[in-house]
This record gives C-alpha cells, structure tokens and sequence, in this order.
C-alpha cells in the first residue's frame, strides 16, 4: 500500500488538495449558499501564499494561514451584499467575483506576474502536511456538522421560511458559511501555491470552478465524507484508466450529468441513506416480530 | 475616433445580444440557466466551419446549417440534460449542474474533432469590402453583423409576441401546470425553446467565428460569461433586455479598453455586472418579480 | 400589556387591499379563534404577525413591544411561533433531527465552540436531543423519531410541526389551518392539546375553516371578510350574527 502511494505521491497530493477545495465549495452549498465562488477564494489564497513565501520568506504554516485568511476576510466581505440575493442571483453574483479576482491578477503585474505569473514558488507542501491540514478540515466539518452550527445550515437548506419562523437568521448564518467558504478556499489556493512551483490567473477560472462543483455533486453534499469521496474519484479517473485521460473533460461531464440525473444525493449520501432505509426495515420487521 | 469606437462597440455589442438571446429565452421559459449555451454555439460554429471548408458549400447556407445543427444539439441537450430535472421537478441548481456537464462533453467532443486546433474560414469566405464615410471605417462585414443581428431579434420579439407558437411559449413561461390544462403541450414548447435558442447559437457561433476569424473548441466560455452580464444589464429572461445590454456590453467593453487598458476592461465588466445585481437585480429595464431572501416584504 | 395586539393594521399588495384595518388581541392562556372565508386574508394576517409581510399601516404589539417591523427570525426570538397552512417539514431529516430544530433560539454554544466542536458543544447536541425526545414522547410520537419526516403519514405530519413550533417555547402560537384535512376525531385530540397549552399560559391564536371546531376550542372569535374584521366577541354571539352568517353562506 505505501509503495503505491510513494509510486503515486503527486497524484495523492492533488487528491487532498482537490479535497480541500471540495470543502470550500460544500459548506456553501451545505448552507443553501449558490456559491460559484471557490475558485475565486483559492485564487486569492494561491497568489498570498506565493507572495508571503517568495517576498517574505514565510514559513510554511505562516503562508497557508495568511492563505486561509485572506479567503474567509474575501468571504466575509462577499457575504455583506450576498446574503440579501439568491438562488441564480447568487451565482451568478459569485462568478463574477471568480472573473475579477482573475482579471485583477492579470492587470496587477508589479505584484501578480500578470499573466506569465509567478514563477520560482518553492515547493514547502509534502504529504504529511496535506494530511494534516485535511485532518484538521475534517474536524471541523464534523464538529459544525454535529452541532447548532449545522442544524441550522440544514435548516435554511431545505427551507429558509421555516428557519426564520424558528429563529434562524439566514443572512447571519449564510454569511458565516461564506467565510468558512473563503477560508477553505483560500486554504486550498495556499497549498496549490506551494505544490506548483508557479501559478496563472487562469488556473483559477471556469474550470477550477466546475471541478469544485463536480467534486460535490458527485461525491454527496450532505455527509462530510463526500466531497473528498467526489475528489478521490475524480481526480483518480484519469490516471487510474489512462484512455479516459484525453476525454478527461467529457468523463467529468457525463459523471456529473449522471449523478445529479440519477444519484441527486452524490454517491456517499446515496449509500448512507440505502444503508439507513435497510436498518429501519430490518428494525421495523423486529418490531413486528415482537410485538 | 469617439464616434469610430461606438460605432465598433455596437457592432461587438450585437455579437454579445446575438448570443444571449437564446440564453435568456430558455430562462425566461424554464427559469433555468442552460451554461450548455457556450458549447451549442460553438458546435455551431464548427458545423458551420465544416460546411465551408470540408463540404465547399457558400456562407449562407453554413449559416443554415450551423443554425440547424445548433438547435438539434440544443434540443438533445434538453432531453438529455434537463427533461429529466424537469420531470423530477428539481431545480435550478440541479440544470445548472447538468447543463454544465453536458456542455463539457461537447466541448471535449469539439477538442477531439478540431485537436485543440484554432480553425479559420478560408480566405474571401466573406468579401473584405470596407467602405469609408465622415471619417469613420466599417467592413461589409460589420454591417451584416450589426443587421443581423437585430434582425435576428426583432424576428424573436415577432415569433413570441406576434404569433401562435409564441403565445404557447410565453403561456408556459408564466404555468406550465395552467396552460397544459388549457391543452398546450409543453413538451413541444420545450422541444421549440430549446430549438430556437440552439438556432440562435449556432448562427453567432458562425457569425463571431467570422468575425474574428477564429473557431476552437473553447469559444464558447468567454460569451457565455459575457451573457451574464448581458441578461442581468437587460433582466433575466427578457428578450428586448438582452439586445440592449448586449449593445450597452460592447460599448462600455470597447470604451473601457480603448480608454484605459484591455486587461482592465474584465474587471470593470464583471464589476458592473456585481454592482447591478446587488442594486438592481431585476436588471435596467427588467420588471420580472426578484425572489428575495425570507425578509419582510 | 401583555399578549398580542394588532392595531389597525392594513396591508395592500400593488393597490389591492389584503388587509384591511384589523384590531384585536390575543391574549395569554385562551384560544383565540380567527375565521373567515377563502381568501379573507387569514394567512396574510399570520404572515404579518410572524414578521414574513410588512403592514403598510398600523401596528403590531408583542407584551408590549413593538414588532411591526422586526425580522422574521427576531420575531420567533421574541416567543411567536407558526405552524403553516401547507406542513413544511424538513422532509429528509429525521422527526427527531425536525424537533431539535426547533430549539435553535435556545442554544448557547457559540459559534467558536460549534467549529471547535467543544465537549459543551456536544453535550449541548445531546442535551437537546433529549429534550426533543421528551417532546415526541409527550405527543406519542417516539416510535417514529428516527423516520424521515417526509415518510410519515398527514397527522402525524401536522404534530411534528405542532412540536417544532413549541420547542421554541413560544409565548403566542401561530396555528394556521392545523386540522384541514383531517377527520373530527384527529382534529379533536389535536384541539385538546391546544387546549392544555392555552390552560398553561401560552397565547393561541387559531385560524381555522372548520367551524365545529372553532366553536369547541375558543373563548373569543374574529371574523374576517375580504380583509376586514365583521364580527369580534364570544364565539356564539359572534355565530348569531347576520353578517357572519351572511359572509359564510353567502345569503
């Protein structure tokens, strides 16, 4: 097992870090938010982590917090007018945020590179550090899960007039799921900072933004082990099969088609909820058994 | 020079209109954004480029045939993509989804044919006429950009407000429940919507390809990102809207980057685009009932 | 003052008059009934009550303080609760995960300890657990904790709101059209339940079409008729009253 994973580090590595992003994206979506905008956050995070790295000198921790928290202030700051639209509004409010973002970073040249980029970034992220940062995600998402936090992202998800009847405030907590979106994607941005050695505006266009969604939909959006599921499987695919690698693009595309067609629930949800129907029938047949 | 640019912002302007009209009429319908919108224009495009070039045949009848070809694809990629959302009564994040990965097989399906090369249409596909007035330069083929394009919309506005079909669609537009009751089939308004807007497609797909000379297996996503900004400056799903802003979209675009720098113009567009949505997000013109957030109304 | 007052509240939606010039109190520990004909404006009422509609004129008094214009969810802060006409249940959460929702105003965890996830945190989850638990317990209703909500039958259905809405703990229920759909006997150990609620001191306000039901559960009764208030007092001097007969049968 661990000869396949030395054999497969790069590939292990973007696995964890598509995981992260992945995150980024399902807290938003978690919470009701139609966000597009993970991309946009990672761009940001990328482009601080490279700077504070290269000009700086920062340590490793240092650059993938500074990451971090440019994310979640850029999350924050979206949330303010963000709260008040919805659904379509929404997304399309935050693809436009994806668009500036990249379009700044090829104005900006004297602190971006403009569009050659930045180059020399050393390479600080190995693997113990992806799987510690994904530990650490990992916890948080659960314990959000496990308490008020996510009752009341599920609550506005499935019904925002019952949440506010229950004293859920929406834009609050819509906001909060902005910034955590922001942190998790500038997180990510951070750690595909110190993985590339160099970094474009246009890594951080439409494509980031679908392989974010993708990873979602196809792994589940509701249990936390999902996104990174929908990461695995995705980033897997084409190395795995190789002949898939050229239609790379058309296997991702009938993947989600199919997913959000037949498994709307992405594949983890779908096995959980499967195995929770089977438990409650086999409790129901008990029950009648002895009565 | 001023009047040279806003004769050429009208002109990229009706390239963006003529592109979002298909979009925003699937919205105004199904209430849904079909991203597959790129990728049929750019299939379009290709079936347009092909009959040119590998079938020898003259520019008006690729015109046809990409216009064809656009709304077939467009209709299958309805029934493939969305028929079934719809059936299921899912909602707008799910079209999204779908439609989105629906245009990325046809978008590696268009890398495959093409090989990720950029395709031109042969040299006097269309005459290089220019004619010169008061100072000012046009081509023969800016004029018939501009031309058709309006033609193009007016012809929509007719085909919706003037006529049978139209009146079925609008019908749907408002209740698809209501009107099937009055005896409209909604599948066939569907199978025409989607038609009309992959028609529209393909004929921009042709004519932008022409314009710059220049077709390749991603042409589609910078329009459709411009189509936002189109449809929110117009309003979601109002077809009139989309001409406007898509002719207010090339002027401000070719002002911003004649003026101040083409790398900034990007960031202007976009921002406008944040800007309306957060002060007015039924768009300039648009009267369409914004759903808001569970606030005192 | 204490319960709920509605002064001369209006409300128009694009010049057409909703709601028009309503006054009444719904006070704490009675029933108050509130009745009229379809599209009366019975749910516009509630919906400006729970802070979901703005009144374009009047006022709207909880215990004393002004609500008019409040939020919704600083108006459920405040004690109102609602069911609504049409159940909305979280339908693929549990009906134990529905009730524990509905204790949202009455967690302190704050944020930092809910991404901590701090033993307080948890206990704080189990804690509410419990006490959702001791609710569906209370309305018999334990046997189906686990189910999806979307999976169980119409009454049933109507007692998980019922008990989403008292988690709050509530000091004014909102009860819009709880028992259409059922047959009298649900109905009647629906009402008895409200009764025992208004007896413990919470205000009740129950619109209703159902006028058997009304009758048997109210000590004071409003009549709405295209947005205006025809009728208000003792439900029985209130049903002798021509115009309220007028108004149902439509002599």
């Amino acid at each position: 097992m661990s000869g396949f994973i030395l054999g497969h580090l790069s590939v292990f590595e973007l696995v964890l870090v598509n995981g992260v992003l992945a995150y980024s994206q399902y807290i938003a979506l978690r919470a009701g938010v139609f966000s597009m905008a993970t991309a946009g956050f990672a761009a940001l995070g990328a482009y601080t982590a490279a700077l504070f790295a290269v000009r700086l000198g920062f340590p490793v921790w240092a650059g993938l917090f500074a990451a971090a928290l440019i994310g979640a202030v850029a999350g924050l700051v979206l949330a303010l007018p963000l709260a008040r639209l919805r659904g379509v509004f929404q997304a399309i409010a935050t693809l436009a945020f994806v668009q500036i973002v990249m379009s700044v970073g090829l104005y900006w040249e004297s602190l971006t590179g403009g569009a050659l980029g930045l180059n020399g970034i050393p390479k600080l992220v190995h693997p113990g550090h992806l799987l510690v940062v994904l530990a650490i995600v990992l916890y948080v998402l659960r314990a959000v899960s496990r308490t008020g936090i996510g009752r009341a992202f599920d609550t506005i998800r499935q019904d925002e007039t019952v949440a506010v009847s229950l004293g859920i405030s929406v834009v609050k907590y819509q906001s909060l799921a902005f910034v955590l979106s922001g942190a998790l994607g500038g997180l990510g941005g951070g750690l595909i900072a110190y993985r590339n050695y160099s970094l474009v505006p246009e890594d951080f266009g439409f494509p980031l933004l679908i392989a974010a969604l993708s990873f979602v939909v196809l792994g589940g959006r509701n249990a936390v082990a999902g996104p990174l599921v929908g990461a695995l499987i995705l980033t897997l695919l084409p190395e795995v099969a190789r002949p898939l690698a050229d239609y790379r693009l058309a296997v991702n595309g009938v993947l989600i088609v199919l997913a959000i067609i037949y498994w709307p629930y992405g594949v983890v949800d779908t096995v959980i909820l499967h195995w929770r129907q089977r438990k409650a029938a086999r409790a129901q047949a008990v029950a009648e058994v002895v009565p | 020079m001023f009047t040279q640019q806003l004769l050429n912002g009208l002109v990229t302007g009706s390239t963006y209109a003529l592109f979002a009209l298909g979009f925003t009429l699937v919205f105004g319908v199904l209430h849904v954004l079909n991203l597959a919108h790129g990728a049929v224009f750019m299939v379009g495009a290709f079936a347009g480029l092909y009959t040119v070039t590998t079938a020898g045949l003259p520019l008006p009848l690729a015109l046809l045939v990409a216009m064809l070809v656009g709304g077939l694809i467009s209709v299958a990629v309805d029934w493939l993509a969305l028929r079934p959302l719809r059936q299921r009564g899912t909602t707008e994040f799910g079209a999204i989804i779908s439609s989105l990965g629906i245009a990325q097989v046809l978008m590696s399906a268009g890398q495959a044919v093409s090989q990720t090369q950029i395709m031109r249409f042969p040299f006097g596909t269309f005459p290089v006429v220019i004619y010169q007035f008061w100072g000012l330069r046009i081509s023969l083929l800016q004029i018939v950009i501009l031309l058709l394009s309006l033609m193009l919309a007016l012809a929509l506005l007719l085909f919706l407000f003037r006529s049978d079909f139209g009146r079925q669609i609008r019908a749907v537009a408002i209740s698809e429940r209501t009107s099937s009751l009055l005896g409209i089939r909604p599948g066939r308004v569907y199978f025409q919507t989607f038609f009309i807007s992959g028609a529209l497609a393909g004929a921009a797909g042709v004519i932008i390809g022409l314009a710059f000379n220049s077709v390749h297996f991603l042409m589609g996503e910078p329009y459709l990102l411009r189509a936002f900004v189109v449809i929110v400056l117009g309003g979601l799903g109002s077809i009139g809207g989309a001409l406007v802003g898509g002719l207010l979209l090339g002027l401000v675009q070719t002002f911003s980057v004649s003026y101040l720098s083409s790398s900034l113009s990007d960031a202007i567009i976009y921002s406008l685009l944040f800007g309306i949505l957060l002060l007015r997000p039924s768009g300039l013109f648009g009267k369409l009932h914004i759903e808001t957030r569970v606030v005192r109304a | 003052m204490s319960g709920l007052t509605l002064r001369n509240v209006s409300r128009q939606f694009d010049g057409l008059l909703a709601v028009g010039d309503v006054s009444f109190s719904v006070l704490p520990g009675r029933i108050t009934g509130l009745i009229g004909p379809n599209g009366a404006g019975k749910t516009t009422v509630v919906n400006l009550i729970s802070g979901l509609l703005r009144p374009t004129q009047g006022t709207i008094h909880l215990d004393g303080e002004d609500i008019s214009t409040i939020e919704p969810a600083a108006v459920a802060r405040r004690g109102i609760a609602r069911t609504f006409q049409t159940i909305r249940l979280l339908k693929e959460t549990s009906v134990l995960d529905n009730v524990v929702a509905g204790f949202h105003c009455h967690e302190r965890s704050s944020w930092l300890a809910s991404l901590l996830g701090t033993p307080a945190a948890r206990k704080e989850t189990a804690d509410l657990r419990a006490r959702a638990a001791e609710l569906l317990r209370q309305f018999n209703m334990l046997q189906y904790a686990g189910q999806a909500a979307g999976n169980l039958s119409y009454g049933h259905q109507r007692r998980v709101e019922m008990m989403r809405a008292l988690a709050t703990e509530p000091r004014l229920l909102l009860l819009d059209e709880p028992v259409a759909g059922m047959n009298d006997r649900e109905a009647d150990a629906l009402g008895e339940i409200f009764s025992v609620l208004a007896t413990n001191g919470l205000a009740v306000l129950l619109i209703e079409h159902n006028i058997r039901f009304i009758m048997s559960l109210c000590q004071e009764l409003h009549v709405l008729d295209a947005g205006r208030l025809i009728a208000s007092g003792e439900p029985h001097a209130v049903r002798a009253q021509a115009a309220v007969v007028a108004a149902y049968l439509g002599a």
